[in-house]
């Protein structure tokens, strides 16, 4: 068989093309074998009775003088449970007419006993032909009756047969449909365990229900997830070694070009070396940022390790951090504080609400205001950074969460990495960011929405199963 | 003030040195745990600024020799590695403060300069801030050595602030503090109070307002 099956095609649909019209057809065949075995039977039934008839008649032949006489048998009358006609016609050896009906011809065939279909008048049928050896030759004895019986009986036969073929026919289909559809449960199963992950999540799948055919598939998932996440490890352990072995030199630098920038010694450089600073904090920004990036990574499980966090004493950690920079950058710099508290690693998300801090005393000019809030209690705990600054034009609020993508024309020591980090660490929470406008239309207004504590520690459950 | 500096990267330990020296610090620098403990048996020292990742015994070790032995002096771990775990593991072990690299000389001269104050405040009940001469055992405050009288609700606020000088001292615990005297304080009441004590100070120290947050006691801006 030569059926065309697109390869992609699903194999529910597969295993219904290639089962359902073979086994229509198959039933349909067994029906028509049936239909012919039950009429070969019903024949042969049918024209014993005539045999009979015309053995009986032909025992009624005498020949006397040579010449062969018949006696009229007698005549079986039509009734109501036998509502055949019968006819019989005798003839001689010599083709003549001896008894009974002249338009009753013998049914071709050259044996003692032949049988044909015909027609007699607008009579169907059934001739029985006995040839029978007499003193004066061979006489020839045709009987015959009406069909409507057999009609009858062929009818009953024939919707019979059909009526349980296309009982069969539907039954069997919907068995097939139905075991089909069940024979793949566990095979969605695992289809469902693959789509209700997020694409980052490199966790093993579950292999305790996945039918055996499959699990070769699944393990070799799993296979290629441990060979991504150790990748992702490497890479994250790399980029960590990378940022740290760059930190103590840049240190130094950092450190010396500050003093030079106050050495008397150094007068008249001062715009030079405040390029050069200026220089040596991004080196330094953006390698503690690379850091703070391999940190969130959802490759590092941090999701295991969350903990009952209350947000208030971590806002004032990045507030109290930030108060000098804020003084220098002539900006005002508050909260706004309510109870908050969520599931997750207070590391993260102080990186992430340092970020958020960051960029928004970056972009604030001088004589503008920075408020961070946090609120929502247990059930929708959140964190909210607005600023008066200019603000991000809708256009360009999702490209900003891109890593290393800046604002057309924005100065600042961004590296372009602060909101990729920033949605990281959300995104290892389950956190939604939303970019809004401040108050008023002006400004920005970035916040983290939390989900509930209950929902949380979903890390944990699959930790549990993985383990 | 005297700052042993140990630590093994020239360039770095160099810049310190340098810095802490221009923020008016006596400065030795080692370049090992082992040099630096040779040092501190020798010589008093009234601050350790260590790095962590030291060739041969490193700076966690160290402290925790150093702590072992009795030696009180306030230590400011440097680290170039940082993890929740080694923060925490650093603290507990004895140190008094941390910081990542890189730093800006500034924060770290302000850290030494905490570190210090503490310290003296530990062993003399004396706690100097800029002009600030504050007795805390006599409740004596002296700017230039100029006594100024506080009353005793004043007096708690700016003791409360010079503790945590540098810090942002959160409204509800300067509440508290002064409810201890008068227990119908309100948020409002605590503005009136650190406005006396800011009129007090005058130009001799900075009592900054943090939004939302509470107070810092800090120098004033030059």
């Amino acid at each position: 068989m030569s059926l065309k099956l697109d390869p992609t095609t699903s194999i529910h649909r597969r295993l219904l093309i290639l089962l359902l019209p073979p086994l229509a057809l198959l039933m349909v065949a067994g029906g028509f074998a049936d239909y012919r075995a039950s009429m070969v039977f019903m024949r042969t039934a049918y024209d014993q009775s005539l045999t009979d008839a015309a053995v009986a008649q032909a025992a009624l032949l005498k020949v006397v003088d040579g010449k062969i006489y018949a006696q009229p048998a007698s005549q079986p009358q039509p009734h109501a449970n036998r509502p055949e006609k019968f006819y019989y016609s005798i003839w001689g050896p010599d083709h003549l007419l001896i008894s009974g009906n002249p338009q009753l011809s013998a049914a071709s065939g050259e044996g003692q006993l032949a049988y044909a279909d015909a027609w007699l008048g607008n009579h169907r049928i059934r001739v029985v032909t006995y040839r029978v050896p007499t003193a004066a030759g061979v006489a020839t004895v045709n009987v015959a009756e009406t069909t409507s019986r057999r009609e009858a009986a062929r009818h009953f036969i024939l919707t019979s047969t059909w009526l349980m073929d296309f009982i069969l026919v539907d039954a069997t289909l919907l068995l097939v449909w139905v075991g089909v559809r069940h024979g793949l449960k566990p095979l969605l199963a695992v289809r469902g365990q693959i789509e209700s992950r997020s694409p980052r999540e490199l966790r093993p799948l579950e292999t305790t229900a996945v039918p055996a055919e499959v699990r070769p598939l699944v393990d070799a998932l799993n296979g290629l997830f441990e060979v991504l996440r150790e990748a992702a490890r490497s890479q994250r352990q790399f980029v960590a070694d990378a940022a740290h072995q760059l930190r103590t030199p840049i240190a130094g630098l950092v450190g010396h070009l500050e003093l030079l920038t106050q050495d008397p010694a150094a007068a008249g450089l001062e715009s030079r070396l405040a390029v050069l600073r200026d220089g040596m904090s991004r080196v330094a920004h953006s390698a503690n940022q690379l850091l703070a990036l391999a940190r969130a990574e959802p490759t590092a499980n941090l999701a295991d390790h969350f903990q009952d966090t209350d947000l208030v004493p971590l806002v004032e950690r990045v507030i109290e951090r930030n108060v000098d920079r804020s003084v220098k950058a002539g900006l005002d710099l508050g909260a706004d504080l309510d109870a908050a508290s969520v599931a997750g690693s207070a590391w993260l998300i102080e990186d992430l609400l340092g970020n958020l801090v960051d960029n928004a005393l970056n972009y604030t000019p001088s004589g503008g205001h920075v408020t961070v809030r946090c609120g929502g209690g247990v059930s929708e705990p959140y964190l909210e950074v607005e600023d008066d600054g200019p603000g991000i034009p809708e256009a360009e609020r999702s490209r900003v969460r891109q890593r290393f993508y800046r604002l057309p024309g924005s100065s600042g020591h961004g590296c372009g990495l602060g909101l990729a980090i920033v949605e990281e660490i959300a995104r290892l929470h389950r956190a939604a960011v939303t970019i809004d406008a401040g108050a008023g239309g002006h400004g920005t207004k970035i916040r983290v929405q939390f989900p509930g504590f209950s929902g949380l520690p979903q890390g944990k459950t699959a930790n549990t199963v993985t383990s | 003030m005297r700052i042993l500096v140990v630590e093994d990267n020239d360039l770095v330990a160099d810049a310190i040195a340098r810095g802490l020296g221009l923020a008016g610090f006596a400065v030795d620098r080692a370049p090992s745990a082992e040099i630096a403990a040779t040092a501190l048996a020798a010589e008093h020292f009234d601050l350790a600024v260590v790095d962590i990742g030291l060739p041969g015994e490193d700076g966690l070790t160290f402290v925790r020799r150093l702590r072992s032995q009795g030696a009180t002096l306030p230590v400011l771990i440097l680290t170039a590695r940082e993890t929740v775990a080694m923060r925490v593991e650093a603290l507990d072990l004895g140190a008094d403060d941390f910081l990542m690299k890189p730093f800006e000389q500034t924060e770290l001269a302000a850290r030494c300069r905490a570190l210090i104050r503490r310290a003296n405040l530990n062993t003399n009940g004396q706690l100097n801030f800029g002009r600030l001469r504050i007795d805390v055992a006599g409740r004596q405050l002296r700017i230039d050595d100029k006594p100024v009288e506080l009353t005793g609700r004043e007096w708690l606020v700016l003791e409360c602030l010079a503790f945590s000088a540098g810090r942002v001292v959160s409204k509800e615990r300067l509440q508290q503090t002064i409810a201890r005297w008068d227990q119908a304080m309100t948020p409002n009441a605590v503005e009136v109070y650190v406005s006396r004590v800011r009129a007090k100070l005058a130009d001799a120290a900075l009592i900054r307002t943090v939004r939302g947050l509470g107070y810092r006691l800090d120098e004033p801006e030059a």
